[in-house]
């Protein structure tokens, strides 16, 4: 291993490895977090549609989408493409060999390609123009600006913002003609949407049983595995991405799929306020932001922690106006409700991928949800989601992503329309 | 050291070397060159001196140049037959020969494995061939050098290592009034330290990470918060 690790990058001598170790075994971390507890996310818009820089800490990710006319595939001749490419060479201190280098960009793009385009998060029949003939093929461009650990996440929400973020020209096709129309002839459209995920990582030691979230670079080179999960905003299970050598079991896993839920139910509303406040900017004249600006901090910096902690705010007053008890998990909002009860109507065998004494420990677990079903009916439906979305094997999963898509579409669809 | 901060340039010929040159042999550090009869600055920095007569310039960097006699930390990165080559940060990596340590004969090796941290001096550095490193001074003592056991070990520009090296800084001095640790700092800019407790070392690299951005006016404000730091 050592032949091969780039000494350069922090983490990597035995030292640093048996220190955090221990470091988490004491819970503590370094820059002093919790645990539990994320960097604050900031995004920057620039002048352009769908250009966001995302930062995390130190970690800076620069994502830019665009959009040409081109021709579909034969198999899906009715739908425009997503490309997602990421570059991860403007890292001067990632110049390590070729191997490690590919394994790490390959690891970043296919956990990008299986939360954007394998849960078709785009509309993606939405983008097409004429059928076998012409279709809007999006790309996002990912750029890596620094690497201070978590590029998953900060990935993950550079695209969508980036994304959501994004308008395209519209089109009129007739008689084989394409016409595009300006800015100034027709408004651009934003791109239509089944469903918003975003990822969560979590490092896990063999000293703990304790998962880090959102690791540096040190605690993610020193970690045995790392998880990371992607959900959407209707708290659905996109993609889950488990390694490492760490002994991990389905307590910790299903620990972290709940927190990751509720932390991408919320990133997704963080990313929906900072679209809006910067809709309100854009409507300002004489407001340029360039790319020193958007690189530089002299931008418009949108804070997660400044941005939700109003959010939070707002509820208190909302709660004290109301007098009502708001439910202990206030981010599972209305449109949670129908993918809730569908799930519950098929109820996944455990006994099929689970080993005995797991299976007592998930009996007992039932039992729990069941208790805490009565309780609060909410909390209860998002336990017993997660579960089913990661066990079923991908032909029974498909089908029911796609009931799900349809039924998130149409809601999507009128809200934005 | 003298307070004399005129700012050189990559190419410039420094006077002020050569005439020191002239009564006493002078020691030129990283940032300043011979060529022929002349001193060139090859760095752009404010150039520093300290007495009686070495001079170098102090500009931002991170990547290690290996020179003769610097104490370095390095990472083990692996055993080829009876050298370990270690990763001193510089563009090659170095090598030092298990008969490089204290009492080690060829029946009693030292034992390093990989990702071990090694406190060592540079015996030989050279454009050429890769450079060599000893873990003993010349009497076969290994005094402060060696194997670095636990504590923590960070990274940082070679600007900061310098001057935490350097004999008025105040930061060490200060920090020392806080709390008991050991500390060790390779020019290669890897620093190692080790305080009793897991949180004094979180906040003792942090303190000594945090002043890497600082002036000199700062450092005495950066290692105080520690106390204060530490007590919360």
């Amino acid at each position: 291993m050592f032949m091969n690790a780039n000494l350069f990058e922090p983490g990597k001598s035995k030292s640093e490895r048996s220190f955090i170790q221990s470091a988490v075994k004491q819970n503590t971390r370094f820059d002093g977090r919790k645990s539990n507890e994320f960097r604050d996310v900031k995004l920057t818009f620039g002048s352009d549609w769908g250009t966001v820089a995302v930062s995390m800490g130190d970690t800076k990710v620069l994502a830019q989408v665009s959009c040409d006319i081109g021709t579909p595939s034969s198999a899906r001749a009715n739908e425009g493409t997503l490309y997602l490419n990421v570059d991860i060479k403007g890292v001067a201190f990632l110049d390590e060999i070729q191997s490690t280098h590919d394994q790490r960009f390959l690891t970043l793009n296919s956990l990008l390609e299986r939360t954007f385009r394998s849960s078709r998060c785009l509309d993606l029949e939405s983008l097409c123009i004429a059928v076998e003939q012409h279709v809007w093929c999006v790309r996002v461009d990912i750029n890596v600006l620094n690497h201070d650990g978590n590029l998953y996440d900060a990935s993950t929400i550079a695209a969508l913002a980036a994304l959501m973020h994004f308008r395209r020209p519209e089109v009129s096709y007739a008689e084989e003609k394409i016409h595009t129309f300006s800015e100034r002839e027709r408004e651009l459209m934003p791109l239509l949407f089944l469903h918003y995920p975003v990822s969560v990582t979590y490092c896990l030691y063999k000293s703990s049983s304790n998962p880090l979230v959102d690791p540096t670079l040190l605690e993610e080179n020193a970690a045995d595995s790392i998880i990371v999960l992607s959900f959407n905003s209707y708290q659905e299970l996109c993609t889950l991405n488990a390694g490492g050598t760490a002994p991990t079991n389905v307590r910790t896993i299903m620990q972290c799929a709940r927190s990751a839920a509720n932390r991408s139910k919320a990133l997704v509303q963080f990313i929906r306020k900072a679209l809006e406040l910067d809709a309100e900017r854009r409507l300002q004249p004489n407001r340029v932001v360039g790319l020193v600006d958007l690189l530089s901090d002299t931008a418009p910096l949108l804070s997660f922690k400044h941005l939700m902690a109003e959010n939070v705010r707002q509820e208190v007053v909302q709660k004290k106006i109301s007098d009502k008890p708001i439910p202990s998990t206030e981010t599972v909002g209305d449109e949670q409700l129908p993918a809730d009860t569908k799930i519950d109507e098929a109820p996944m065998d455990e006994t099929t991928w689970l080993s005995v004494e797991q299976n007592t420990w998930i009996e007992q677990q039932v039992k729990n949800v069941q208790q805490s079903l009565k309780e609060s009916t909410q909390v209860a439906g998002k336990t017993s989601k997660s579960k089913p979305n990661r066990s079923k094997n991908k032909a029974s999963k498909k089908p029911a992503i796609r009931k799900q898509d349809q039924s998130d579409s149409e809601e999507e669809v009128t809200q934005i329309l | 050291m003298s307070e004399n901060t005129s700012v050189i340039m990559p190419g410039e010929r420094v006077r002020v070397v050569e005439d020191a040159a002239k009564n006493k042999r002078v020691i030129l550090g990283p940032g300043l060159r011979r060529l022929d009869d002349k001193v060139v600055a090859s760095k752009a920095g404010p150039l520093r001196h300290k007495d009686p007569n070495t001079f170098w310039v102090d500009n931002y960097q991170r990547r290690y140049v290996p020179a003769r006699g610097d104490l370095i930390i390095g990472i083990v990165k692996a055993r080829v037959g009876d050298l370990y080559r270690v990763d001193i940060g510089s563009a090659d990596t170095a090598a030092i020969s298990y008969l490089a340590f204290e009492a080690a004969t060829k029946k009693n090796r030292p034992d390093l494995n990989p990702g071990d941290l090694l406190y060592a001096r540079v015996l030989n550095a050279n454009a050429d061939i890769e450079p060599e490193l000893v873990c003993v001074n010349s009497n076969g003592k290994r005094g402060k050098l060696g194997v670095l056991q636990d504590g923590f070990f960070f990274k940082c520009s070679l600007n900061l290592a310098r001057l935490l090296l350097r004999e008025s800084c105040p930061a060490l001095a200060a920090l020392t009034d806080e709390l008991p640790f050991e500390i060790a700092v390779g020019v290669n800019g890897r620093i190692w330290v080790k305080a009793h407790s897991m949180r004094e070392t979180v906040g003792l690299a942090n303190a000594i990470m945090s002043l890497e951005q600082a002036g000199y006016a700062e450092i005495d404000k950066i290692c105080g918060d520690l106390n204060s730091v530490m007590q919360t």
